[in-house]
């Protein structure tokens, strides 16, 4: 069976081993990848900020000591240069406070949006080279060296929090680092918790800032909306909770199911790529009817080449 | 002027071999349309090199991929998989009667995805950190992004790439010296030890990102529409590559060959309709297998818009899926025409709609290529359509039959001939 200038099927592995070897050679990462539980836990040390719309009065002093600490400068596009007024989260812009007007004259709420710091950050499952990452404390950090620019963290993010530098030729990903470098690292709390003046945003370890959430929900009831945290399972849990008086959806915050979205995106081929086993499998069955096939033509080439007169073409 | 092949005279064995596209001016009306197009896009894309993307796109934070990435990417890769499904087909599945259009798959699968990672270039903002893909330990290996940036630019540049070695030192073999001619003869078989491995991997990588580029809208979660979102997105992304990759070859052997008034090999011609109509339901049944099993039936035939469109794209593969059944439609050159455009057709609009019209960030932003960024994504198209005509000039692309190539060496004899009495 096996000619003299066949390819044995050991031959045909190693020769694929070789020829992979880019990706063979990162078979131990493969293996060590992070599994993505669907409900992660957050770790004991992971810390959060707590927003309570009812305690917001809107006076924006936190999107001020954001622009100050991170070096920000003003959005005034829309006040005629005069002072910051960012319509949205922008690439100046990584701490808002809006009003959301409810329908039909039911009156009004505030909320204030940065990154949610997910437990499992869709933005961090995607980062081709780890720019974005979940840092000490649960911090989702980014780190311009390793970024592509490839905006795959901004069609992750289902709270559509990083924005990117369209206007610049050295663009940056722009989004909250929970003060990270600035301020968490030198024991401070960051900057937006820091100067709210009425304690409508706090800072504190996750776990103690849901029980004070969840004590001021008994406390009164008829104040928080369902009755519930948002952030506390949404995407699998985020690192910045949430106290409503008006439906969630009001305030630009979106239906979520419990389940992390890297578990989602990664429990079929975690299981492929695991140890790259999936690739070699279908290599060595590829391999072995191609090896199959190939012997039988070039067996069958000479009585073609002769009939014909002409070398065969590949 | 042609000889009709002395072997046989009926419409089959017209495709025996490649055979190069002799006896008309390289340069004509139609290319030189190409290239103004291309040279367009592709001045333009020295633009973008120097300029941000924000005034040449109309990407913006809601829509971070723009047309660059859904389009000549995420889709048109479809079109280039003929070299991945028609080989797979030949090498694997031991369709003898296919070896002979390979030629045509290999160099348009080449071009799509030359011109597709010629795009994602500009694309990129941070073009100069790319480098990271040579360190391993640098990859995030869960992310269905790093899989593509790898596995897409190694597949073309090294495996389809050494698929197309061969016709290039062909044409070396036969315009060269004597002594390349030697060179290569003594090459040739080194070649031939080689191609089975390198078969290996330009089939198994292909399989990888094709799915990968799929499992790159996994993450987009709810923004993407439930008819479109699925566990299954990376199976269907490859499906549909099959699709449009067997639909483009045989698309692509038909317009080729009416252009250059080749002979039509009805036969091999119906096999890849039959392929391609069991590519269709192939990809059907897992498509509506995948939304039964979700629930989502409901959804599809609610005639909403999200529903007609899913109904339009639906309709374009099982078309051509049913009629191609009839071996009449399949050995009907313009029947199977118009019913390979539909199923590539279909194939594409399966793989754009979820990364664009299906795709509902919660900001409220609108999309809308800008007009240096259309010109780009047609100039990349244009470069490949007119690499395409200058290469099957020169090199055997597209099938003939015996006599057609022994008629080209005639014909070239003769020219030599008279330009050397003409010294």
């Amino acid at each position: 069976m096996t000619m003299s200038n066949g390819i044995s099927r050991r031959e045909a592995i190693t020769g694929f081993l070789g020829l992979g070897g880019a990706i063979a050679g990162n078979l131990g990462l493969w293996a060590a990848a992070e599994e993505h539980p669907a409900h992660p836990v957050a770790p004991p040390d992971a810390v959060a900020m707590l927003y309570d719309n009812n305690l917001c009065t809107g006076c924006r002093a936190c999107m001020m000591a954001c622009n100050d600490a991170n070096g920000l400068p003003s959005d005034t596009r829309l006040s005629s240069g005069l002072w910051d007024m960012p319509l949205d989260l922008n690439s100046k812009t990584k701490n808002i406070i809006k009003l959301c007007e409810e329908p039909e004259g039911r009156g009004f709420a505030y909320v204030k949006r940065q990154c949610m710091h997910c437990l499992d950050p869709a933005c961090v499952t995607g980062c081709p080279f780890s720019a974005l990452k979940k840092s000490e404390w649960g911090a989702v950090t980014w780190t311009s060296s390793l970024c592509i620019g490839c905006r795959y963290c901004e069609v992750a993010c289902p709270f559509d929090v990083p924005k990117f530098e369209w206007d610049k030729w050295n663009p940056k990903i722009v989004k909250c680092e929970f003060c990270f470098d600035q301020r968490l690292k030198e024991n401070m709390q960051p900057a937006c918790t820091a100067v709210c003046p009425t304690g409508a945003v706090i800072f504190g370890k996750r776990a103690d800032l849901l029980e004070k959430a969840k004590a001021r929900i008994a406390a009164s009831p008829a104040k928080y909306y369902e009755q519930r945290v948002y952030g506390e399972h949404e995407a699998g849990g985020t690192q910045v909770l949430y106290l409503s008086h008006v439906p969630f959806q009001d305030i630009g915050l979106p239906k979520l199911g419990p389940t992390s979205l890297g578990h989602y995106a990664t429990k079929v081929t975690s299981v492929i790529y695991k140890w790259l086993s999936g690739p070699l499998f279908a290599a060595v069955l590829l391999g072995a009817a191609i090896k199959r096939n190939w012997n039988r033509h070039e067996e069958e080439r000479p009585g073609r080449e002769r009939k014909t007169g002409l070398r065969e073409q590949l | 002027m042609k000889q009709p092949d002395p072997t046989g005279a009926t419409l089959i064995n017209y495709w025996q071999r490649g055979v190069p596209v002799y006896g008309e001016p390289l340069v004509t009306r139609t290319l030189l349309f190409f290239v103004g197009l291309a040279a367009l896009g592709l001045a333009l894309a020295l633009v973008r090199f120097f300029s941000p993307l924000g005034p040449l796109s109309g990407m913006n934070d809601a829509y971070a991929w723009g047309i660059w990435k859904t389009f000549n990417v995420l889709t048109l890769t479809a079109l280039g998989s003929g070299a991945l499904a028609v080989g797979m087909a030949a090498w694997v599945f031991n369709r003898q009667k296919l070896h002979v259009v390979m030629r045509t798959a290999l160099v348009t699968g080449f071009l799509f995805y030359a011109t597709g990672l010629l795009a994602l270039g500009f694309d990129v903002g941070r073009a100069w950190n790319f480098y990271w893909v040579l360190l391993p330990w640098r990859w995030n290996a869960e992310s269905a992004m790093l899989e593509v940036s790898v596995c897409m630019p190694l597949y073309c540049c090294v495996f389809l790439a050494f698929e197309n070695v061969p016709l290039v030192l062909e044409r070396f073999y036969y315009t060269g010296t004597p002594n390349t001619k030697e060179r290569l003869k003594q090459a040739a078989p080194v070649l031939r030890r080689i191609y089975p491995f390198m078969l290996i991997g330009a089939y198994v990588l292909p399989l990888m990102h094709q799915s990968s580029l799929g499992g790159l809208l996994l993450l987009g979660g709810t923004k993407i529409h439930p008819l479109w979102q699925s566990a299954c997105l990376p199976l269907l992304y490859l499906l549909a590559a099959g699709v449009a990759g067997v639909g483009f070859v045989t698309f692509i052997l038909l317009i080729a060959c009416l252009r250059y008034s080749r002979h039509l090999d009805l036969d091999i011609l119906g096999e890849l309709g039959n392929l391609l109509s069991c590519a269709c339901f192939v990809f059907l049944a897992v498509r509506f297998g995948d939304l039964a099993w979700r629930g989502q039936l409901g959804k599809a035939f609610a005639f909403d818009r999200m529903s007609l469109l899913f109904l339009f794209e639906t309709a374009l593969i099982l078309i051509p899926a049913v009629a191609l059944r009839s071996r009449k439609a399949r050995e009907t050159p313009r029947a199977l025409l118009n019913l390979a455009t539909l199923a590539c057709l279909g194939a594409l609009l399966y793989r754009f709609i979820p990364t664009t019209i299906a795709f509902h960030p919660a900001l409220h932003a609108v999309y809308f290529p800008a007009v240096p960024e259309l010109l780009m994504t047609i100039g990349y198209i244009a470069l490949g359509i007119a690499a395409f005509g200058i290469a099957v000039k020169f090199f055997a692309i597209l099938p003939g039959d015996i006599a057609e190539w022994n008629y080209m060496f005639k014909l070239a004899r003769q020219r030599r001939l008279a330009s050397d009495s003409g010294d």
